[in-house]
């Protein structure tokens, strides 16, 4: 089903304001994680991944959920489909795979707001965890490979891409 | 698509991004599996020592 020209428009914008949205969250994300690293105050490190856990919950997993759902919305209700070109598809598997990662990561940030929460004094070092720095470093590397194909739209239509152009190809020369 | 119908491969940078895709598949697999328990929340956990609040 192909969407008319106005309910396509505001598919796309909810598209784009969610996976921006996404990427600038996780850009935060970033910086909690350098926060929790190198500040020399216990409370700040403390705070840091205290509030890793509910942003993860009310922020970062709605907005991928809502990327995810924007984005199939926006592939299938255009000519672009969902499995007809190979930059979709590396889209779809990027927003997958780091939706999923996300979700798996949440209990280890949950770990983290634990630990934070019930330790007491100001021993940084068994507060201090690179794993967030990581797991949001290679989150921001990914959606920006998704931003970029979204922008570029590299050339390459997939085997079922193909067949399906040829059938609409033959429809219209008959 | 060439015009007579046949299917075409994939692009050249469909191929690069596979490999790529592998590499990572194949690292963060080997890392996990290496590092057993270390990956995960179990890592996270606070070092003995440590004075939990009641």
């Amino acid at each position: 089903m192909t969407m008319g020209p106005r309910l396509r428009k505001a598919a796309l914008t909810a598209h784009v304001a969610a996976s921006v949205g996404w990427l600038g969250a996780v850009v935060v994300f970033v910086g909690l994680a350098v926060v929790g690293l190198t500040s020399g105050d216990a409370q700040t490190v403390r705070g840091a991944y205290l509030v890793m856990e509910p942003a993860g919950w009310y922020v970062l997993v709605p907005l991928g959920l809502l990327s995810l759902l924007t984005g199939l919305v926006q592939s299938l209700g255009t000519h672009w489909g969902l499995f007809r070109h190979y930059w979709v598809l590396a889209k779809l598997s990027i927003n997958v795979v780091a939706t999923i990662v996300l979700l798996l990561y949440m209990q280890t940030l949950g770990y983290l707001a634990d630990v934070a929460a019930e330790t007491t004094g100001d021993d940084l070092a068994a507060l201090r965890s690179a794993s967030p720095l990581l797991h949001a470093g290679a989150a921001l590397l990914l959606l920006l490979v998704a931003t970029t194909l979204s922008v570029v739209k590299p050339r390459g239509m997939t085997p079922y891409g193909q067949r399906r152009q040829q059938q609409r190809l033959g429809r219209q020369a008959g | 698509m060439h015009k007579s119908g046949a299917i075409v491969g994939a692009p050249r940078w469909v191929k690069v991004f596979g490999a790529i895709a592998l590499v990572v598949v194949v690292l963060v697999a080997i890392l996990l599996l290496t590092g057993g328990g270390d990956h995960g929340p179990s890592r996270h956990s606070p070092p003995a020592g440590l004075h939990p609040q009641p």
